[in-house]
């Protein structure tokens, strides 16, 4: 049977209508199976919520009392308990949080074997489940999520191992650091920091160690920064001595600028006129709050620079520096930089 | 009318016809991209305690840029819900533009606001500044009152003090959920070349809003504005996640978005001169980091929910569907170098294509393709069954394609908690295209000739306030 053009496309808009409907039907039914799911799920969560609270609140009091609630856990809800119990992880500290482990620990076998799930989130939210009730020890399953191939599932690892309560995992997770290199370095410094003074050593040691790449010396100085570490001065004014690239340099700035002292001040002046105004205005950071005083007049030739923000430290260092007065009549003269005088003397909060 | 002037109607239907199939081709897969991409964020959140991820890492300062006009009705509320955001380290900046209603006093009396000052760190062009205040009562909540300029001046006086590496652009009618900023910075935090992140608007109408948080989310009373709940779960869950997957997003709302400081006033901030200054900035931010060699992400994020009150009268609707139009011609066509050029990646191979062709041409092919395929009907010229296969595919498409989205929203975020707003949101799947889609059209079409004739401004946008909880009341 030979069709017309016209009869031709009726027949193909019939099939896409056709088609469409089923597509139309079946997005209908999906949304509505979804909605009645998710709604028993919401129930049966809340009803097992309720079963638990009570229990689980009575062992927190009294940790004798654990066994008791392991009596009210069915064969088949483990999983949904250790996700109660993570949940509730998550609001407490201290012994109550180790009382909530111990609540846990006889599920967590089940969660070993999602590590090995296909989908990477699973994979990070296992991890997520034994770092926080696992270790350590569930520490071997963390570490080799540590070497997962998903970034992903790498860094929620990473997040558990890098705890102050974990010094003895603190090498693998600064072995694997590097993999991070696509993540906000600020956000990798406060990880590394979180470990504490632990790592301190190896931190410091970085910032000069020339088989480094720059941008993880520049983590090691935020790092070492967050820690304030009294000890970081020394090696972060040598390591500006070895031509580090801008990042690391400003973030070498900011570490003499937390912990340097006045022997620092010579390498911190050689950056005050930099060409480079991120540099300057680090470098004007730190001479404000290392000064002993014989900067002022520089840091107030700062206030005029070109870049606000190293008007802005200029200022604050002027002000650290003693020049409040200086500071006030420059407002009362309505100095160019007035607004900006006003609002470092301000700053503590009263407008 | 001649032969060969039919010939030329019906050859321009099959143009209709392609567009129509492109344009809803484009939607589905975009609905299909972001069905699978809203399954993996929702996985991947699962795994991620970003209260603990903000808490105890780094969560880097954010200064939230709130221009304001004539915002006297809800501006108080919008600036109670910014002060509860479960952030360690913000300031607000509410920018009030030459309002000539009572925005400024009441702010000053709700939140003691005295005269401060503050220095501007970037050198932005704006309408002159008349006084800087900060409240007593929250240090880090400040208010600039400026003459007006229009909200792109607003954006970039604000943008002029900000001193955080993070700026949150939005509507000062708009109220972000508590935990906004947590879950929109995430981005910043796993990616050091993210320079923007956008999040998701819901429409509060109908919803209680109580100290500045929406506790009951409702479908709001009115149909026009039911209607737009749905199109804002199509633009947002389907559209925006299905463009932020592969990488070309071109469109970051101006009602909640967040970029790196540095970056935008680099490529010079705000241009004043468009209606569209939200979508200009993301296309030029693309521009200048692909002409510069800059590394750069520009990502959508799809929980964090600033709720906005839609317009419930068809003038003013039709207003503002006339400005979105004039900003999308104005965006593309001041950047139409980026078309097809692989120089720009996907943003200038993919994204500014279909934006180019099928959201700015888009109207004009519809409605005169409702005209043609009208003659083509009254004239006989083509037969009644082929016209109701037609109208029908149009239907069930748009419906198909509505219901996509519901899907989404069902799949993740769940905010419509009654059973009877589903049912609603199902209706409205299918009423939308008897009327209100061709309505909408027909208004970008008016904004596309009102490109052509050159008009500019706003237009005047009438805001009822929100719906506020009985305790709040009273």
């Amino acid at each position: 049977m030979i069709l017309s053009p016209t009869e031709s496309a009726l027949v193909i808009l019939s099939i896409v209508i056709a088609v469409l409907l089923a597509i139309t039907l079946v997005f209908s039914v999906y949304a509505l199976l979804l909605r009645v799911r998710n709604g028993q799920r919401e129930r049966l969560t809340e009803m097992l919520k309720s079963r638990w609270e009570g229990p689980v609140l009575a062992a927190i009091v009294d940790p004798t009392r654990v066994d008791e609630v392991h009596e009210v856990v069915p064969e088949k809800y483990r999983l949904h308990f250790v996700n109660f119990i993570l949940e509730y992880t998550r609001r407490v500290r201290g012994e109550e949080r180790q009382t909530l482990r111990l609540l846990a620990s006889p599920y967590l076998d089940l969660i070993v074997g999602r590590m090995k799930h296909r989908d990477a989130g699973r994979r990070a939210r296992a991890v997520q489940t034994l770092g926080t009730l696992g270790l350590p020890a569930y520490s071997s399953a963390v570490l080799d999520g540590l070497r997962d191939e998903s970034p992903l599932v790498s860094m929620t690892a990473a997040r558990y191992l890098a705890r102050r309560e974990f010094p003895e995992f603190a090498p693998a997770v600064l072995e694997h650091i590097d993999r991070f290199d696509s993540w906000n370095r600020r956000f990798l410094a406060s990880m590394l920091a979180e470990m504490g003074s632990e790592v301190s050593g190896t931190l410091r040691g970085g910032l000069t160690d020339d088989t480094r790449p720059d941008w993880l010396k520049a983590v090691f100085a935020e790092a070492l920064r967050t820690q304030r570490d009294p000890l970081a001065g020394d090696p972060a004014a040598a390591a500006l001595g070895q031509e580090p690239d801008r990042e690391l340099a400003a973030s070498l700035l900011r570490l003499i600028a937390e912990v340097g002292r006045v022997q620092h001040l010579p390498v911190v002046r050689s950056f005050t006129n930099s060409e480079d105004e991120m540099l300057r205005s680090q470098a004007m950071h730190a001479l404000g709050l290392l000064t002993d005083g014989s900067d002022l007049s520089a840091l107030v030739e700062g206030l005029d620079d070109s870049s606000p923000w190293t008007a802005i430290h200029a200022a604050r260092g002027v002000k650290e520096a003693g020049g409040r007065t200086l500071l006030e009549g420059m407002v009362a003269d309505e100095h160019q930089r007035n607004e900006l005088a006003g609002q470092i003397l301000f700053e503590e909060g009263e407008p | 009318m001649s032969e060969i002037a039919w010939s030329v109607i019906l050859v321009f239907n099959w143009i209709v016809l392609f567009y129509f199939l492109a344009l809803h081709t484009v939607y589905l897969g975009a609905s299909l991209i972001a069905f699978k991409a809203l399954k993996t964020y929702a996985l991947r959140m699962k795994s991620l305690d970003l209260s603990d991820l903000i808490t105890t890492a780094y969560a880097p300062p954010i200064t939230l840029i709130a221009p304001a006009f004539n915002e006297e009705a809800t501006c108080v509320e919008s600036v109670r819900s910014l002060l509860t955001l479960e952030y360690p380290n913000f300031d607000i900046v509410v920018v009030n533009d030459g309002s000539s209603d009572g925005t400024l006093d009441r702010l000053i009396d709700e939140f003691n606001l005295k005269p401060a000052r503050r220095f501007a760190t970037a050198e932005l062009e704006s309408a002159e500044i008349r006084e800087v205040f900060r409240s007593r009562r929250h240090p880090n909540l400040w208010v600039i009152d400026k003459e007006n300029g229009g909200k792109a001046d607003a954006l970039n006086a604000g943008l002029k003090y900000c001193q955080t590496p993070l700026f949150c652009a939005m509507d000062a009618d708009s109220v972000l959920e508590p935990q906004a900023l947590i879950r929109i910075v995430r981005p910043f935090l796993e990616d050091g070349t993210t320079i923007a992140a956008g999040g998701v608007l819901r429409i509060a109408n109908g919803c209680v809003i109580d100290k500045g948080r929406v506790v009951d989310v409702r479908l709001p009373q009115t149909l026009l504005a039911r209607l737009q709940v749905l199109e804002y779960l199509r633009a947002f869950l389907s559209g925006r996640m299905g463009w932020a997957a592969i990488d070309a997003t071109l469109v970051i709302s101006g009602a909640f978005g967040i970029f790196r400081r540095n970056i935008v006033v680099d490529a010079g901030g705000y241009a004043t001169d468009t209606v569209g200054e939200d979508m200009e900035l993301v296309v030029r931010l693309h521009r200048y980091c692909r002409e510069n060699d800059i590394p750069y992400h520009i990502h959508f994020v799809p929980d964090p929910v600033a709720w906005t009150e839609c317009p419930e009268s068809l003038s003013i609707l039709s207003r503002q569907r006339d400005r979105w139009q004039r900003g999308l011609i104005q965006s593309l066509t001041r950047h139409r170098v980026m078309l097809f050029r692989p120089r720009y990646g996907r943003a200038g191979m993919i994204a500014f294509p279909y934006f180019f062709f099928l959201e700015m041409l888009g109207p004009v092919i519809e409605l005169l393709g409702y005209v043609s395929f009208t003659a083509s009907i009254i004239a006989g010229r083509i037969e009644w069954p082929f016209v109701m296969a037609f109208l029908s595919v149009a239907i069930v498409l748009g419906a198909a394609l509505s219901l996509a989205a519901v899907v989404l929203e069902e799949l993740s975020f769940r905010r419509y908690p009654r059973a009877w707003d589903l049912v609603q949101l199902f209706i409205l799947a299918i009423v939308e295209n008897f009327g209100y889609r061709q309505l909408s059209a027909w208004w970008r079409l008016k904004g596309t000739i009102s490109e052509l004739r050159g008009v500019e401004g706003w237009g005047h946008m009438q805001r009822k306030g929100f719906n506020v909880s009985d305790r709040e009341a009273a």
